[in-house]
C-alpha cells in the first residue's frame, strides 16, 4: 500500500514541558513508521529559545510547526490557521484540560481549537486524556473558592461540547465514554485502549546494587504531590531495614512553578532524598529500572496515567492512592498494586514497607504488571486510530467528491 | 476457544465461539496468516467475551485485507460483544452483519 496519509497532530512534543508529552512522543514515534502515513504535521508548541524539535531515524516525513504557546488567548486561532496553510488529510489532537494554558482564558480558548479545525471540513479526532467532570479542580491548580469552581465548571462544559463537535473524542477509560455520552447526549465518545509505550523485551526483576530506590515520576505540584511521599520516606527510614533512597523524578507541573523548589527546601532535613530534575527520554528506562517501586503520589487522578503504564513496561511494582480513576484503571486494566490513604504518610509507608520488604512480592507484582502493559502494544493502538481516520476520511470524500 | 472455517460464495467465513481475548489471539491470528484472506467473514455467534487484544487483531486483520485489496467484515455479533464494539465505536469501522450471508454481500459492495 503506497503511503497517502498526511496527518497533523496538536500536541506537546518533547523537549517542550508542557502535558501529555511522553504520551506525544511515543504515540509520534508509532505514527511515524505506519506505511499507509506518508507525512506527519507537528503542530507543538513554541519552544524556548536553544531548543529544538528533532526528528531522525526511520519514518514517514516530519514537519513542525510550532504555532501555540502555552497559556496564549490567540492558541485555537493560530491552531486552525496552521492546518489551514499544511492542508492535512486529518487532525488529531492529543490534550487535556489544561493542554494550552494555567489561566482559565487561555486554557478555555484554545479548546475551541478542534471546532475551529472542524469548520475547516477536515476529519479531526481529539484524544481527550481527562474529562472536566471528573477533574477536582482544588487539587488541579484551578480552584479558589466555590463560585469560581462553579463558574469553571459552566465554562468546562462548554469547552466539553466544542470538543466534542470533533468528529471523534477518544478516552481512555469507559467510564468517561459513559459520562460523556449520557450528560451531552453524544455518540462520537469513544475508548481507545492508551497503549503501552516499549517494545523491550520482558525486562530484569533483579535490583541494581545500592540502596533500595523508592521512586515517582512526573510533573508535581498540582494533584502530584510530595509531602505525603517525604514524610512516608522519613517514618520508613527510622525503622530497621537497607538503605533506602527517594528518588523524585520530574519537573515541576506547569501550573505549578517553584513546587518542587519548596519541597526540597521544606524537607531539607530528610536524607536520602534525591530531585533529578527533568528526566531526558534516553535515562527514563534506567531511572524506572533502578527503582524497588514506583509511588503514586497524587490526590486526585484527572485521567489514564501514563506513568502508570510505564511502571508495567518495566515490570515494576507500583503503589497507588485509594481514590478514584487509578484504582479503576488497576481493576479494569489487569494491573495490581498496594493502595494507600492520600492523606495519611503512615498509611503510605505501610503500602511501600508491604512491597520493599518482601521482594518475591515486588517481583510477581512486578511482572503481572507487566503482562497488563504488555495487552496492547501502541503499535496497535495507533492503528486503531488509522482505521477511525480512514473511515472519515472517506466519508468526507463520498459527501465531497473530487472534481473530475 | 473453537476456531473453525469454511468457505461461502468462495469467501471464507471463521466461525470462532467462547472467550476471544489475549490468549487465544495467537490461534486466530495462525489462521489468518496461514490463509490470507483478501476477503473474510468473522463469525462472532459464539463468542461471550472479547477484550482489547481480540479488537486489536481484528484492526490489524482488516488492514491487511485491505492492504491485498479486499475487506474484512463481522457477522452474527451476539450482545455483550456488540456493546464493546459500540463502546470502541469499532462498529462503524467494521461492516457487521447479521448473517455470514450478509456479511459476504456486504463485502462485495465494499471498497469495489
Amino acid at each position: 500500500m503506497p503511503p497517502t496519509l498526511r496527518i497533523a497532530v496538536v500536541t506537546a512534543h518533547p523537549p517542550s514541558s508542557g502535558s501529555l508529552t511522553e504520551y506525544a512522543f511515543h504515540f509520534f514515534r508509532y505514527l511515524r513508521r505506519k506505511p499507509e502515513v506518508d507525512e506527519l504535521i507537528l503542530l507543538g508548541d513554541e519552544l524556548p529559545a536553544g531548543k529544538q524539535y528533532v526528528f531522525d531515524g526511520p519514518g514517514a516525513k516530519v514537519t513542525v510547526d510550532p504555532c501555540w504557546r502555552f497559556d496564549a488567548i490567540d492558541n485555537a486561532w493560530r491552531i486552525r490557521n496552521a492546518v489551514s496553510k499544511h492542508k492535512p488529510d486529518a487532525v488529531l489532537f492529543n490534550i487535556q484540560f489544561a493542554s494550552f494554558g494555567r489561566g482559565k482564558v487561555p486554557a478555555s480558548l484554545g479548546l475551541s481549537a478542534p471546532w475551529l479545525v472542524k469548520q475547516l471540513g477536515l476529519p479531526t479526532i481529539v484524544l481527550l486524556h481527562n474529562i472536566m467532570e471528573t477533574v477536582d479542580l482544588k487539587n488541579a491548580g484551578f480552584g479558589g473558592n466555590k463560585l469560581m469552581e462553579s463558574a469553571i465548571r459552566i465554562f468546562g462544559n462548554a469547552a466539553t461540547r466544542m470538543l466534542l463537535s470533533a468528529d471523534m473524542v477518544a478516552l481512555t477509560i469507559p467510564k468517561y465514554v459513559e459520562i460523556l455520552r449520557a450528560k451531552y447526549g453524544v455518540d462520537n465518545a469513544l475508548l481507545a485502549p492508551h497503549g503501552s509505550f516499549d517494545e523491550s523485551p520482558p525486562p530484569s526483576l533483579e535490583l541494581p546494587p545500592g540502596p533500595l530506590q523508592i521512586m515517582t515520576f512526573g510533573k508535581f505540584g498540582t494533584y502530584k504531590r510530595v509531602e505525603r511521599l517525604i514524610e512516608a520516606f522519613s517514618l520508613m527510614q527510622s525503622s530497621a531495614r537497607p538503605k533506602l533512597e527517594l528518588v523524585i523524578a520530574g519537573t515541576d507541573s506547569p501550573n505549578a512553578a517553584g513546587y518542587l523548589e519548596s519541597m526540597r527546601q521544606r524537607y531539607s532535613d530528610v536524607e536520602n532524598v534525591r530531585f533529578t530534575g527533568y528526566v531526558p527520554e534516553e535515562d527514563v528506562r534506567r531511572i524506572f529500572g533502578e527503582a524497588a517501586v514506583v509511588v503514586f503520589p497524587y490526590t486526585s487522578t484527572t485521567g489514564s496515567s501514563g506513568v502508570l503504564h510505564q511502571a508495567g513496561d518495566y515490570a515494576k511494582a507500583v503503589v497507588l492512592p485509594r481514590i478514584g480513576d487509578l484504582a479503576e484503571l488497576v481493576a479494569e486494566e489487569g494491573y495490581t498494586g498496594e493502595f494507600f490513604d492520600p492523606d495519611d504518610a503512615n498509611s503510605l509507608a505501610h503500602a511501600i514497607g508491604k512491597i520493599i520488604d518482601y521482594p518475591e512480592h515486588r517481583k510477581q507484582m512486578g511482572l503481572r504488571n507487566y503482562r497488563a502493559a504488555r495487552g496492547l502494544p501502541m503499535d496497535e493502538v495507533v492503528d486503531w486510530y488509522l482505521l477511525h481516520f480512514e473511515r472519515l476520511i472517506g466519508e468526507r470524500n463520498r459527501s465531497q467528491p473530487l472534481p473530475a | 476457544m473453537k476456531v473453525e472455517s469454511t468457505h461461502l460464495e468462495g469467501v471464507p467465513v471463521v466461525r470462532l465461539s467462547g472467550r476471544f481475548d489475549a490468549y487465544e489471539v495467537p490461534q486466530v491470528r495462525a489462521w489468518f496468516d496461514a490463509n490470507k484472506p483478501a476477503k473474510a467473514v468473522v463469525n462472532l455467534t459464539g463468542v461471550n467475551f472479547l477484550d482489547s487484544s481480540a479488537l486489536s487483531l481484528l484492526v490489524q486483520q482488516m488492514k491487511h485485507c485491505r492492504e491485498r485489496g479486499g475487506e474484512l467484515a463481522l457477522s452474527c455479533v451476539a450482545q455483550p460483544v456488540r456493546i464493546i464494539f459500540e463502546l470502541t465505536r469499532l462498529d462503524r469501522a467494521f461492516p457487521i452483519a447479521i448473517s455470514e450471508q450478509e456479511g459476504v454481500a456486504a463485502l462485495s459492495f465494499r471498497r469495489n
